[in-house]
């Protein structure tokens, strides 16, 4: 054995495509090495929640500015009337007054961002579970289906995370943790009883964002 | 409603409503692929604050060319070049690893095994760094990320035996880092 190698053998295991290697003591290493390294990559610290809301601070400050500056170049139709000159030259020389304070930092007002749009508005569920392998959402929004809406592992270990487009609504929910226990959202506003007596928990989604969860 | 009438939002949804001006939209996406791709970050920069600065800056780019990003249901694998890129400009800032004497000398308190464990994850981190930028990718995508030879294959672009080449000379570097060791 090449000892500054590994062996063709332990190479595919260690790419998860064979068997543990034949020779006792290259088996052992390739045990070690994988393990060492796993817990290297586990012990890694990996950018945490606050990154999220740097770079939205920065988009929306970029957002602004874009629309500012699409608002400037794009062509504005001034209609006068006759009766109304006067008071348009007024306006004219205000306007014209007023173009060094638009260039600087005044902006005109910017639509304020919608967290709705065609296709419903988007809900973050959170659902903090360490010992589980799968959660996933069911409710009245996916006809109590627990294989349609998987939750994703967050960066923070245990917490899970997904996000749906929901239209305006009220809404019943659980969350489905291995596939066997549905639970009800620990931070929901309100929990409610079907009609079997289950605790589910409620959401309410208005047409700008969610009113009660 | 009708069964499955509400799916997980997909990456290509959430670029059209940022495309229409939902700017708070594109905060899915960061959270999607800050998760998705923060230890490949980390690996790749070799320290968090580098890592951290540069995903910052890797989807404020991302941000601003979202309308020249012609696969939106893709935008993972557009953004991981976007993030590669700037992981390779960010880690040129990088101070040097801190030597392992000075691991030593810092935690005199450390038990035998945390002193074993620090030796090694220094040994780990020189070994990362000495690779070259391609070996070192693959590296850390197969073994820090654990992502599969077909999924690497999709995000770098390359065939899959050419990155099997790269992960096994990369392995074969650290085992030698790590001589003694294990």
């Amino acid at each position: 054995m090449n000892d500054d190698a590994w062996t063709n053998d332990a190479q595919r295991f260690l790419d998860g495509d064979g068997d543990p290697p034949a020779d006792a003591d290259e088996r052992a290493r390739a045990g070690r090495f994988a393990a060492e390294v796993a817990m290297y990559a586990a012990d890694l610290d990996v950018p945490s929640a606050d990154l999220d809301a740097r770079v939205l601070a920065a988009v929306r400050a970029r957002a602004a500015r874009r629309a500012w500056w699409r608002w400037f170049v794009r062509p504005h139709r001034l209609v006068i009337r006759p009766a109304l000159a006067a008071a348009a030259a007024v306006v004219l020389v205000v306007l014209s007054a007023g173009v060094a304070r638009m260039i600087g930092p005044g902006a005109p007002p910017v639509p304020a961002p919608s967290a709705s749009g065609s296709d419903g508005v988007l809900v973050r569920f959170e659902f903090v579970a360490p010992a589980a392998h799968r959660v996933s959402l069911a409710g009245s929004f996916n006809g109590w289906n627990d294989s349609t809406l998987t939750f994703s592992h967050g960066t923070q270990a245990g917490v899970w995370t997904v996000t749906v487009a929901l239209p305006p609504g009220e809404y019943q929910y659980l969350f489905v943790v291995d596939g066997e226990r549905w639970i009800p959202d620990p931070t929901a506003h309100a929990q409610v009883k079907d009609e079997f007596g289950q605790t589910n928990s409620l959401l309410v989604v208005g047409p700008r964002g969610v009113v009660r969860s | 409603m009708a069964a499955g009438a509400a799916p997980a939002v997909s990456d290509a949804d959430v670029v059209e409503r940022v495309l229409e001006g939902d700017v708070e939209a594109y905060g899915v996406l960061v959270e999607r692929y800050r998760a998705a791709f923060g230890r490949f970050a980390v690996g790749l920069c070799g320290d968090a604050d580098l890592a951290a600065d540069a995903m910052q800056e890797a989807f404020i780019r991302a941000f601003d060319a979202l309308a020249t990003c012609e696969r939106p249901d893709r935008f993972g694998a557009w953004f991981h070049r976007i993030l590669r890129n700037q992981c390779v400009n960010h880690r040129t800032r990088r101070r040097p690893h801190e030597l392992l004497d000075e691991v030593q000398v810092a935690a005199p308190h450390r038990t035998d095994e945390r002193l074993r464990r620090a030796e090694i994850r220094a040994a780990i981190q020189r070994a990362i760094d000495e690779l070259t930028r391609e070996q070192r990718e693959a590296f850390v995508l197969r073994h820090l990320e654990g992502r599969p030879y077909g999924e690497m294959a999709d995000l770098l672009g390359e065939r899959e035996d050419t990155l099997r080449t790269r992960v096994h000379r990369a392995r074969d570097l650290v085992r030698r880092r790590l001589e003694g060791l294990l």
